[in-house]
């Protein structure tokens, strides 16, 4: 009934290809950037912000840069913490060197550097498949963060080896840093966020989107039609790893604050590809819904005793949640290997029937 | 100059300087090897059977010390909690086998390797839950492993070499042996390899599925067990173990994911030149820790040359 | 193809967030006292005793006391496993409702430093985090107590040189540290130490997934022969050194931790062969001091410690209770200076700044000899107490030294740099301008 598509004709092929060929969606979309700019910000409190609302966002981002590795162009990569470290790493160094520099242009340019760094490891990726290629970028996550380690100058030779972000003002407000208020970080990620996600949508849809999803279907078929394997790989590694170091970039300035190298360790890149594969490889909208369930849940859950008023320590709270995470991750392999992205998309046809069942 | 005579003389001449410093060099290195030769060995079984690329493995080595040590501290005998362990490492297969393995038939492989994070997760949650995250005491002396060290005094030097060490190696031998044989020899080790060579064709023949992989996961379990043992004897058991996992992922990179020979091969070698390479370039030159990457560079740049890994299967593109 | 549809789930996320993160409402007469805990992780068996400690000092208090002047203590923990992310969002979780923050790792003391202006809620790093926190005037709202990093290592070094640092001239000295934050405090001071009394200075990193395998380490020891080696372990780094320390046949008396590096636990699973290994330590166990015996009879053979077996009389244990000693007296000198009952975060801050803890008052806690006496000023935020070398003596840790003390000469100026240094680099950072 509410999603009935019925007398929504499409008169030519520019609007079957549209971005939303049923107008129910732009409408649900719509009502969701509502809540998320207008809604979410008069109502959420500064635990919400940022125990919930900002880590969902980097990390939908991050799994969002994973997955157009992974799930467009299947390359399988286990290296996403690292490449996060270097767009994290190539903003703290572009704003402690040049201080003037605009947060925004700082964060984009970050990108370049991880989405280089991507390259020179993805270059196994011509001769390298399968998981020999997922051990191979596990070498890039290792070889990087022992680089944050040691390399000094990387975190301006301080005693602690930390990386600290200071406050920093854009167009008289502060967005990151100690003194940033939660809502303005919130605002900044959300529109960053959504920007790029307009841009992947695109990506993926075009011409370079097709080249890469033939390239993970079958290489070989996809080489003999005349797709350049080398270019392929390689712009996938780019445009990936870009979008994992501004993830990386956001994910230290606008939400920790602070890091340290232990941060990118390959604790990360695993709770990324969770997000990834649980949201279901090959689509845009999983990598939110990813999210969504593996960062909120574990807060949730540990949360839940003590509103509950029951008497359990926190210390078997963290054990059980480590386990209920576990299950829940082999739960929803079982039940859609594809992802919480096929799962909305049964219940989207199933609505578009109902209550007519043929 | 100085640069070149840094990296290319002076790690020699500093090798010759000290003969039997790199005697201890190389037997560290050789004993670290066996070890990751051994998580090695436990991912190649599972993978060659099932095409599953298990990380389980490092904390089923952590499980199963755990739960040696643990039934040891509630009273029982150490020569029965051995046999006891093995049981549980059974039921864990068998759990493994029904509850994820079996609905999980015919998925791509990412969602098996997923799958086994969950595993992961599950246990170490479950095991923090049970034994708690104290580092326990490997019980080396209750279950007659030496702990004395023999010393020798080459070269004027001196080189120690832990007897439990020794120990570690000849028990990493025997298992590995009796592992060949099996394969080799019974029934259900060739059962095994042939549905590692071709699942339909085995399963036309009557291999039971089900069968095979409780089997192979049990296996994988013994394995677990003897790595925890030595390795928890050398350091403690505790969940920090769980980490030395990653270690044999370039081993088997380096060996070949279906190659058993492979995994020793590959195992030892990698022990060996990362202890090289950490004392002789990394302290020196790189500011140390090299051991965390320099496996996986040196294993990453062998498979540019070889992209199946030393002993893997050889690639073959059909279309 | 439907891009943002993604966010329906949301609104039910944060509905239940909304829920679970309403303060709870305190009870009239009580002051919560959230520990951001880890008794879980790779550093869980050093971190579980002094987790007991704290906890069953506030129970006690609460049982034979009533609480402080009559105001219960709500102790609380939240679970970090001493990983960052988690401790970041405990913080969030608890900032609201706890009077002060134990952040426990100095990763999270990093990250929670920067806000503590901003949030007003007091930072209590007991003997950890960043040693220039001691400098008061720039960080206002965090404390330190009894002793920083860098007074542990000017202990330690005036320890093994017999009291004469001079004596170290052209000696070597390695320092086997954690590759994190932690690990890396004393270096910048050992290194001045270096430069002035003129003995070479080595660290040697041990990366956290190396805890247990440092055999490449202690291959390095042997071959670079050092004079002593001085270790900042934490968790499994310990019993790993140890070990391997044994098996490199270096020698046990020339082998001396940080206080966090003294841990029974740990120390049991080397047992005599151990035997000679030092490590600095504030704190002096005595299960027979008056607390010890009313938290032995009020909380444990009342059947509500969570403790095993020996655990009692352990280091870390009588430590845990210290730390929540200092909480304890920081409210009652606020509930004094401030004729309230219920201090507010802002008050704990001026209790903890106006520590007073002489030999007088410490016997009056029952706590005579347990710690070197130190008061705190809101220039010196740590006290700089001094500390006791302890050995171990194949079963348990015993003093074997008098009280030392650091030498703040070659400390002060390294804080005073230190501290402008990280104001400079969040500025605008506010200074206390008010203290001399």
């Amino acid at each position: 009934m509410l999603y009935r598509t019925a007398g929504q004709f499409k008169t030519s092929y520019y609007a079957d290809h549209a971005l939303f060929p049923v107008r129910q969606d732009a409408m649900l979309l719509g009502f969701i950037l509502l809540l998320a700019f207008v809604v979410f910000p008069m109502t959420a409190d500064e635990f919400v912000f940022k125990a919930l609302l900002v880590p969902v966002l980097i990390y939908a981002l991050a799994a969002l840069g994973l997955n157009i590795l992974t799930g467009f162009a299947g390359q399988l990569s286990l290296g996403t913490g690292a490449f996060m470290g270097v767009g994290a790493y190539a903003c703290y160094k572009l704003v402690s060197i040049f201080p003037e520099m605009n947060i925004v242009v700082a964060i984009a340019l970050s990108g370049f550097f991880s989405a280089a760094v991507g390259v020179a490891f993805g270059l196994p990726s011509l001769r390298i498949k399968g998981f020999y290629l997922a051990i191979a970028t596990l070498a890039a996550q290792f070889f990087l963060v022992w680089l944050f380690e040691k390399w000094a100058w990387l975190y301006n030779y301080n005693s602690s080896g930390a990386i600290q972000v200071p406050n920093i003002d854009m167009f008289g407000v502060t967005v990151a840093g100690p003194n940033a208020s939660a809502v303005v970080q919130y605002y900044f990620v959300l529109c960053v966020v959504s920007l790029i996600t307009l841009l992947s949508i695109n990506i993926t849809r075009g011409r370079i989107g097709r080249i890469w999803k033939s390239v993970r279907d079958m290489d070989i078929a996809a080489e003999l039609v005349g797709i350049n394997l080398m270019k392929a790989k390689l712009s996938a590694f780019a445009v990936s790893s870009y979008i994992v170091g501004i993830a990386g970039a956001l994910f230290v300035f606008l939400w920790r604050g602070a890091a340290e190298p232990v941060l990118f360790d390959i604790p990360l890149s695993f709770r990324v590809l969770f997000i990834a594969i649980i949201g279901g490889l090959g689509s845009i909208l999983g990598n939110y819904l990813g999210a969504i369930l593996i960062v909120a849940l574990p807060v949730v859950i540990s949360a839940l005793p003590s509103a509950l008023g029951l008497p359990v320590s926190s210390a078997t709270v963290e054990h059980l949640n480590t386990m209920i995470i576990g299950a829940l991750i082999i739960a929803f392999l079982i039940i859609e290997p594809h992802g919480l992205a096929r799962f909305w998309a049964i219940i989207r046809e199933k609505l578009i029937m109902w209550p007519f069942p043929h | 100059m100085e640069f070149l005579n840094s990296i290319l003389v002076k790690p020699f001449s500093d090798m010759f300087a000290a003969p039997d410093f790199l005697i201890q060099v190389l037997w560290e290195g050789l004993v670290a090897g066996v070890l990751y030769a051994l998580i090695a060995l436990g991912f190649v079984l599972i993978y060659k059977s099932s095409r599953i690329f298990n990380f389980a493995q490092g904390i089923m080595v952590v499980f199963a010390a755990l739960t040696l040590v643990g039934l040891h501290e509630k009273g029982v005998p150490a020569l029965l909690a051995v046999p006891m362990t093995l049981g549980v490492m059974f039921l864990l297969a068998v759990a493994i086998e029904r509850v994820v393995l079996r609905p999980l038939v015919n998925q791509p492989d990412i969602i098996l390797f997923m799958a086994t994070i969950g595993i992961t997760l599950f246990l170490v949650g479950f095991g923090e839950l049970i034994f708690g995250g104290e580092n326990k005491v490997m019980i080396t002396e209750q279950l007659h492993i030496p702990t004395g060290s023999f010393e020798f005094e080459p070269f004027g030097g001196f080189v120690s070499i832990e007897q439990k060490d020794v120990t570690a190696v000849i028990g990493a031998v025997l298992l590995v042996g009796g592992l060949i044989l099996f394969l080799n020899r019974s029934k259900m080790g060739r059962a095994i390899r042939a549905l590692g060579d071709d699942h339909q064709a085995a399963l036309s023949v009557g291999i039971s599925l089900s069968t095979i992989w409780v089997l192979v996961w049990f296996i994988a379990g013994v394995i677990a067990l003897a790595t925890g043992i030595v390795w928890g004897a050398r350091a403690g058991v505790s969940f920090a173990l769980e980490v030395i996992a990653f270690k044999a992922l370039p081993v088997l990179m380096l060996g070949g994911l279906e190659s058993v020979l492979g995994a020793i091969v590959g195992g030892i070698a990698i022990g060996v030149l990362e202890k090289l390479f950490e004392i002789y370039w990394g302290q020196p030159l790189l500011g140390g820790n090299t051991e965390t990457w320099f496996a996986f560079v040196f294993a990453l740049i062998v498979l540019l040359f070889r992209p199946q890994g030393l002993f893997g299967e050889r690639i073959i593109e059909r279309v | 193809m439907k891009t943002f549809l993604k966010k329906t789930l949301l609104p039910a996320a944060l509905l239940v967030g909304t829920v679970l993160s309403v303060p709870a409402i305190a009870a009239e007469d009580a002051i919560n006292v959230t520990n951001l805990s880890y008794r879980t992780g790779p550093f869980a068996a050093t971190g579980t005793p002094l987790m007991n400690g704290q906890r069953d000092y506030m129970l006690m208090l609460n049982e034979r006391d009533g609480g402080v002047n009559g105001v219960k203590l709500n102790y609380d923990e939240c679970e970090t496993g001493y990983n960052t992310e988690k401790g970041a969002e405990c913080y969030e979780k608890t900032k609201a409702t706890s009077i002060v923050t134990q952040p426990w790792s100095t990763g999270i003391t990093l990250q929670v430093l920067p806000k503590s202006n901003v949030d007003k809620v007091p930072i209590l790093a007991p003997g950890y985090g960043f040693s220039p926190m001691t400098d008061g005037k720039v960080f206002q709202w965090a404390f330190n107590p009894p002793a920083t990093y860098w007074d542990g290592a000017s202990m330690i070094l005036k320890a093994i040189s017999d009291g004469n640092v001079e004596n170290l001239k052209g000696k070597k000295i390695v320092l086997l540290h954690l590759d994190a934050p932690y690990g890396k405090e004393p270096i910048p001071l050992i290194q001045a130490y270096a430069d002035k009394y003129g003995f070479t200075f080595l660290p040697i990193p041990v990366g956290v997934k190396e805890m247990q395998n440092q055999s490449a380490q202690w291959l390095q020891i042997r071959r670079e022969r050092p004079d002593f080696v001085l270790m900042w372990g934490w968790g499994a780094m310990n019993v790993g050194a140890v070990t391997e320390a044994v098996k490199t046949k270096f020698p046990m008396d020339k082998f001396v931790g940080i206080w966090w590096s003294g841990h029974d636990g740990d120390m049991k699973s080397v047992g005599e062969a151990g035997k000679g290994y030092r490590s600095l330590s504030w704190s002096l166990p005595d299960s027979n001091s008056q607390v010890m015996q009313d938290i032995k009879k009020y909380v444990v053979d009342a059947g509500k410690s969570q403790i095993g077996e020996g655990e009692f009389d352990w280091v870390f244990y009588q430590r845990g209770v210290l730390i929540s000693m200092f909480t304890v007296e920081g409210i009652k000198a606020a509930q004094e200076h401030f004729g309230t009952k219920v201090v507010n975060p802002e008050q704990l801050r001026w209790g903890l700044e106006n520590l007073k803890l002489d030999e007088a008052k410490l016997a009056s806690i029952g706590m005579s000899g347990m710690i070197g006496p130190f008061s705190t000023a809101c220039n010196n935020h740590a006290g700089h107490a001094g500390a006791w070398m302890m050995q171990w003596d194949g079963g348990k840790f015993a003093k074997v030294s008098d009280l030392l003390s650091a030498d703040q000469d070659m400390i002060a100026p390294l804080v005073e740099a230190e501290a402008k240094k990280y104001a400079e680099a969040n500025a605008p950072w506010p200074v206390n301008e008010e203290c001399k």
